[in-house]
């Protein structure tokens, strides 16, 4: 007789349902037969290997490097990287996939591995063919790490007013000043710093490739954070830190705009995320109806609490659908994409902060526990409505392209 | 057991055709000189057996952990040609069915039990029926 494989461990079971197949809210429709294998593969991830650890690595601050690197090895370390220098080629729409599954499974670290990708991505498309050889196979791989260095203590939302210095001497730039609320930093080996060369305003500022261990580059204390706990978050100090001209991206002059075009994937990446942790938070409010019963009967047979459902996963198909719009305008070059690409990180991370804390009550008293992943889910995505451009400056811009453009 | 018909057939049938050795439901292989040490699930637990090479193995699920493909690989699984090659080029006859199905039915409803009174009353039952 063939004995059934023993059940996984509880989390990692709920988790294998957390695709949500076969519903309304199955995230592998409209997509191709390829697009459904990246997705399969990443959601087995997710499942296997990152949410039977979620809770630890957010109760621990761990920074799971080794899943990391597991990830890599599929390809996930540069996913819309050229292959030539070790990424994985895929398209903007596939790199939402990705995430999107990814995060269902540890939607913090998912959310890291975003802002190293977008970083592997401007060195690929900004350096040059040294640049690009230098840096990117060990990013790539995951063997180096790397960070987004834009935010200063005086400049958030206004980040074309960044201050940190960058004085030409000779074949180096010296920089001074200091970069706030860097994920990884600290812990990751590559910075890709926004630093200003030149006069005021976007068109003063370069990017430089910075690493650790250059004399001159420090780190401020490890941040506490409400949520995504599993990646170091620190300031990034430059003190007369001297910088080869060598490791310039692009032209002087030019860093703002490649700050900015990272940006473009990266609120498509941090919208995916945001996805993710819905998909998961709508499944998990979806079993627990089911399980839970009040008054005689589970919760599920309450119409209000029926409609609220409802409401959750319409406005994640909404939300969904903004995203891959806009992963496909960025992917074949659209004059809107930049616009499109905030409106669809405003949307997502809005509505899908608001679907995760729904499901949360829905939980009700155990969904204030840190033994429900839902809680956990609701403190990784609420930053997402603040960082890569908050959601007021994504107002900003769609604003002025429809009063301005 | 096969996916289409699940007879848990064509492992053995082949060992029986060459002749060869043969350990099903295989939960562990190691590999040894000229032999190779299998652990079988069986329905009491676990049962090793050792066997001459070369033998037929079949795989239980508990074997092994299937690896994650991975994303340039999916990609390049399109492009992988596909050769068909005709049953006759291989010197291979036939190719149609050579099992007839006579009969399809369901087991007997279950009947219902009977209470009986007494131990004694129970093995004198279990007797007559011929159980034991």
């Amino acid at each position: 007789a063939m004995a059934w494989r023993a059940a996984p461990r509880a989390a990692a079971r709920l988790l294998l349902g957390r695709r949500g197949i076969a519903s309304c809210i199955d995230p592998s429709t409209g997509l191709t037969e390829d697009q459904k294998e990246f997705q399969k593969v990443a959601f087995d991830f997710a499942a296997k290997e990152m949410a039977p650890y979620m809770a630890e690595w957010d109760e621990k601050e761990i920074f799971p490097v080794e899943t990391m690197r597991k990830a890599a090895q599929l390809g996930f370390g540069g996913i819309y990287v050229k292959p030539d220098v070790g990424g994985s080629g895929l398209s903007r729409l596939d790199t939402s996939i990705i995430f999107e599954a990814l995060s269902t499974g540890c939607t913090s670290t998912t959310a890291y591995m975003s802002i190293h990708n977008m970083c592997v991505w401007m060195i690929d498309t900004f350096g040059n063919e040294e640049q690009r050889h230098r840096f990117c196979p060990s990013l790539c791989s995951m063997e180096k790490f790397a960070s987004y260095c834009l935010t200063e203590p005086g400049s958030g939302s206004d980040a074309a007013s960044l201050l940190t210095s960058a004085q030409r001497k000779g074949d180096t730039y010296i920089l001074n000043g200091s970069k706030a609320f860097i994920s990884g930093g600290g812990d990751t080996d590559v910075y890709v710093v926004m630093c200003r060369t030149g006069g005021p305003g976007p068109k003063g500022i370069s990017c430089l490739v910075l690493e650790k261990g250059m004399p001159g580059l420090s780190f401020g204390k490890k941040e506490k954070k409400v949520g995504w706990n599993s990646q170091p978050t620190r300031a990034v100090i430059f003190e007369d830190c001297v910088v080869p001209v060598g490791n310039r991206l692009g032209a002087e002059g030019q860093g703002f705009s490649i700050a900015m075009q990272g940006l473009n994937g990266g609120r498509i990446n941090i919208a995916s995320c945001s996805l993710g942790a819905a998909h998961a938070s709508v499944l998990l409010a979806q079993e627990h109806l089911t399980v839970r019963k009040q008054f005689g009967e589970p919760l599920a047979n309450n119409q209000y609490l029926q409609f609220r459902l409802a409401e959750m996963a319409t406005r994640l198909l909404a939300a969904r659908l903004m995203v891959r719009n806009a992963a496909r305008a960025l992917q074949d070059g659209r004059q809107d994409a930049a616009v499109l690409c905030s409106m669809a990180k405003l949307f997502a991370t809005d509505e899908c902060f608001g679907i995760c804390n729904q499901a949360l009550q829905m939980h009700g008293g155990y969904g204030y526990l840190k033994d429900y992943a839902v809680q956990q889910f609701v403190r990784d995505i609420r930053v997402h409505q603040i960082l890569e451009g908050t959601n007021e400056v994504m107002r900003m811009i769609v604003a002025r392209n429809l009063l301005q453009g | 057991q096969a996916i289409d018909d699940d007879c848990n057939q064509t492992g053995q049938l082949l060992a029986a055709m060459l002749d060869w050795p043969q350990g099903t439901f295989a939960s562990r292989v190691e590999l040894e000189d000229g032999a190779v040490r299998v652990q079988r699930e069986v329905d009491g637990g676990l049962e090793t057996l050792r066997l001459r090479l070369p033998a037929v193995l079949t795989a239980d699920l508990r074997l092994n952990e299937p690896r994650y493909a991975t994303l340039p690989n999916i990609m390049v699984a399109k492009k992988k040609p596909l050769e068909v090659i005709p049953a006759a080029d291989l010197g291979v006859s036939g190719g149609s069915p050579r099992l007839k199905v006579l009969q399809v039915q369901e087991p007997p409803a279950r009947a219902g039990g009977e209470k009986v009174e007494s131990v004694e009353a129970l093995v004198e039952k279990l007797r007559q029926s011929g159980r034991i």
